[in-house]
């Protein structure tokens, strides 16, 4: 059992403060995150965990030892790290490469690595996929490939604690999975203590027990990844929007970031969509991206459509969840209907429990409200209501409803509505 | 390729004792050769009945080491029939050519080792004994001795040998001083800061040969770098101590130099404490460059080439890389100081002009030949 304990630590390059009175401690079988935007210092903490950067303020435990009185070859011999990418200079073989992480186990100058040495190195490599190459020169890696020769590097120390530096910025997908998988398993079954840098939350998100938001260099959240992987701290530390879900298949939190939007000029058309299960979704995001005053309903509670307009922000009617709309839902709805200047129905699949929703929007075009339906293949594959649908699109049609093919159309369409009514104001 | 793997760690070590014994005959018969090859012709046979019968008899040489070493094979010397032989082909031999060739193979071991430790380090294929100021603070010295006319025997040193080797030491121990940047020596700034120091120097002792006039052969001479002043003992007895310690201390951290060659951070994750590492391997190029430039002068060429050949054909660990790079060091510059004494007829040319004559080219057939996988 290993416990490192980190007791607020300034750091600094020359006079720019890197890290602010950072705290935080971690134990055996943990496997702790840490995220931030680019120079949050999320990569100085590591350097100074690793002994590269003496904080100028405040201590580092390995256990009970401050490491920076230990002995180098002590500490590497508990804590190995893998940096972002490692330069290799000279045509060593991979296996050489491997061999010398036994160099803190190895207290003679002139022994030569022993057959137990050469057999950790070959477990290690076994583990990280690279004993194939191992009389390969390393200089003839892949980026990937000699990534994963440095983590082989690590385990051959076989460390305790294990710091991570974006471990697997340069793998492909498959690569990434398979080593965070051999890692999080070594924090499982061998119980080491693992300290990763991520920039990708749902890598963090998937491996870590806990997480640590730093921002300019300070800790703004830190916790079990489900309290602070919150799109409030995420706003706060990134500046960017984003959905929190849940992964379908391991069920581990799963960002979407949502770009951020252009400075658009404030318009006046008030536009209010019919949608549902995540068809309205990239339409609120454009409309709102352009100005537009949006409102959103009938929609169920929990849908995605539904939790998108929370998160930008739309004023929506609301049903309970897997509910058809009752009347007073309905009525809701045709409120905000009358305060639009036009409503768009995007290609959303049509039940009995929201078919009148289609009913509303025939009650607008009757009204004078122009209706612009979003349409993107045959109606009859979304269309659950025996055809009931399918008539209701077919009579707004009839009834002058405008058919757009995509959100590009739609926005041209609402542009020139906007500019009209502008004029007519005016 | 799994299977051959099982014997992939040993590689080197299986391949290594071949080369170090194939590099190990070249070298005799080199040092043999290079006591047969010079003006007055002795045969192979003189020579062997001469070293034969010296390593028979206890008052070998007037030099200062090799007496300590007695009389280990007093019957060989008396087996041989050293009669025939006349006394000045014995002085010239033991005298005169043998001193010689054994500063020839101290100093090609001295500048290969330091080129093998600085390209380590450095992690730079630009590097050789010389980048960090170790050239110019010998030029500057000896500069100041020939163009002073101060050169003199003081107890069988000379002054020039002195200054030299001060010189250069005193330069490398400035230039790391000055790039200290807090606790840590960055090699980026040891590097640059070397060159900018070289240059400064070099000034110095550009003007020095403006203002020389008659003193100015000697001077170019030496800048050159020639092995002609080591016939005689004294020469060999005065630098072989830090040849030899600085040559183990060395390989004894061949593992550290290992993992530093990769990078600093990384060697500090692996337990190596690379700045006191690097101020001892630092330490040891420098003595080992400062204690063979002060009697050969400024002999290019060995300390870039000799490391990287060696490194092409053993593999880049030190604790292989070294000390073949050191014996293949000094059978090069035996072999080229042989060249020098010859190659003029009567006179002598300077043995840096061969080494760089013939280093040269061979460097670029041999980087043309293995363009990949070498330096990124």
């Amino acid at each position: 059992m290993v416990h490192l304990d980190i007791e607020g630590i300034d750091c600094s390059y020359g006079s720019v403060n890197v890290l602010n009175d950072v705290t935080f401690e971690v134990n055996s079988g943990e496997f702790l995150g840490i995220l931030g935007p680019n120079g949050s210092g999320k990569t100085t903490l590591l350097k100074s965990i690793s002994r590269v950067l003496e904080p100028l303020k405040g201590t580092i435990f390995l256990d009970s030892s401050n490491i920076y009185e230990m002995k180098s070859v002590d500490v590497a011999k508990q804590m190995a790290v893998v940096p972002q990418s490692a330069p290799m200079s000279f045509d060593f073989t991979t296996l050489e490469v491997v061999l010398m992480g036994r160099h803190p186990h190895m207290p003679s100058r002139f022994k030569m690595e022993s057959k137990e040495d050469v057999a950790v190195a070959k477990r290690s490599m076994e583990l990280t996929n690279t004993w194939k190459f191992a009389d390969r020169p390393v200089t003839e890696l892949s980026g990937g490939e000699r990534q994963r020769v440095i983590i082989a590097r690590a385990l051959t120390q076989e460390p305790q604690v294990l710091l991570l530096d974006e471990p697997t910025t340069h793998l492909d997908i498959g690569n990434q999975l398979e080593i965070m998988d051999l890692i999080k398993d070594l924090c499982e079954t061998k119980k080491l203590l693992i300290v990763a840098v991520f920039h990708d939350f749902n890598l963090a998100a998937r491996y870590c027990d806990s997480i640590i938001l730093l921002k300019k260099g300070k800790i703004v959240a830190a916790g079990k990844a489900d309290e602070t992987l919150t799109s409030e701290n995420i706003k706060e530390v990134f500046g960017v929007d984003t959905l929190i879900k849940r992964h379908p298949v391991t069920g581990s939190l799963h960002v979407i970031p949502i770009s951020r939007p252009r400075n658009h000029k404030q318009k006046t058309l008030v536009v209010h969509l019919i949608c549902g299960g995540g068809t309205g979704s990239p339409v609120m995001k454009a409309l709102t991206d352009e100005g537009y005053n949006v409102t959103a309903g009938v929609l169920n509670l929990l849908d995605t459509d539904q939790e998108t307009a929370q998160l930008l922000k739309i004023a929506t009617t609301n049903e309970a969840p897997f509910s058809p709309i009752t009347d007073e839902a309905y009525n809701v709805n045709m409120q905000m209907i009358h305060k639009a200047n036009v409503v768009v129905v995007t290609p959303t699949q049509f039940g009995d429990g929201n078919i009148r929703n289609l009913d509303a929007a025939e009650t607008a075009l009757k009204e004078g409200i122009p209706t612009v339906l979003l349409e993107n293949g045959p109606i009859s594959d979304r269309d659950f209501t025996r055809g009931r649908a399918t008539n209701f699109l077919a009579k707004l049609k009839e009834e002058g409803a405008v058919t757009v093919k995509n959100i590009c159309e739609l926005l041209q369409f609402l542009e020139e509505l906007e500019t009209k009514n502008n004029s007519v104001s005016h | 390729m799994t299977a051959e793997g099982e014997t992939a760690p040993l590689r080197h070590v299986a391949h290594w004792k071949l080369y170090l014994l194939i590099a190990v005959l070249v070298f005799v018969v080199i040092f043999v050769l290079a006591l047969n090859i010079g003006y007055t012709p002795i045969s192979f046979g003189t020579i062997a009945k001469i070293l034969g019968k010296q390593l028979g008899m206890r008052e070998i040489l007037h030099g200062t080491i090799l007496r300590a070493i007695g009389d280990p094979f007093p019957f060989v010397g008396n087996l041989i029939d050293y009669s025939g032989i006349r006394q000045t082909t014995r002085t010239i031999i033991l005298q005169i050519r043998l001193p010689r060739v054994i500063c020839g193979a101290l100093v090609g071991t001295a500048l290969a080792t330091a080129g093998v430790i600085y390209q380590g380090i450095f992690r730079n294929p630009m590097a050789d004994p010389y980048v960090i100021g170790a050239m110019s603070g010998a030029s500057l010295g000896s500069a100041l001795v020939i163009v002073l006319g101060v050169g003199i025997d003081i107890l069988g040193v000379n002054t020039l040998q002195v200054f030299a080797f001060a010189g250069s030491l005193a330069t490398v121990f400035f230039v790391y001083t000055i790039s200290k940047s807090g606790s840590r020596v960055p090699v980026t700034l040891l590097l640059l800061t070397g060159i900018a120091v070289t240059y400064f120097q070099s000034a110095i002792v550009t003007f020095l040969q403006v203002i020389a006039s008659d003193k100015l052969h000697g001077l170019v001479f030496w800048l050159i770098g020639s092995l002609a002043p080591t016939e005689n003992w004294t020469r060999v007895g005065s630098i072989i101590p830090f040849i030899v310690v600085g040559v183990i201390i060395v390989y004894f951290y061949s593992r550290d130099l290992n993992i530093l060659a990769l990078g600093e951070d990384q060697a500090q994750y692996l337990g190596v404490e690379i700045e006191k590492v690097k101020r001892i391997l630092i330490a040891c190029g420098a003595l080992l460059t400062a204690a063979a430039v002060s009697v050969s002068g400024l002999i290019g060429f060995v300390g870039l080439i000799i490391p990287h050949l060696t490194r092409v054909v053993i593999g880049p660990d030190h604790r292989f890389l070294l000390p073949t790079a050191a014996i293949v060091g000094s059978s090069f510059l035996m072999i080229c100081d042989a060249v020098a004494r010859v190659v003029m007829g009567s006179g002598e040319a300077p043995v840096g002009v061969i080494t760089a004559f013939t280093g040269g080219p061979f460097f670029i057939y041999l980087l043309r030949r293995r363009k990949k996988g070498y330096y990124v």
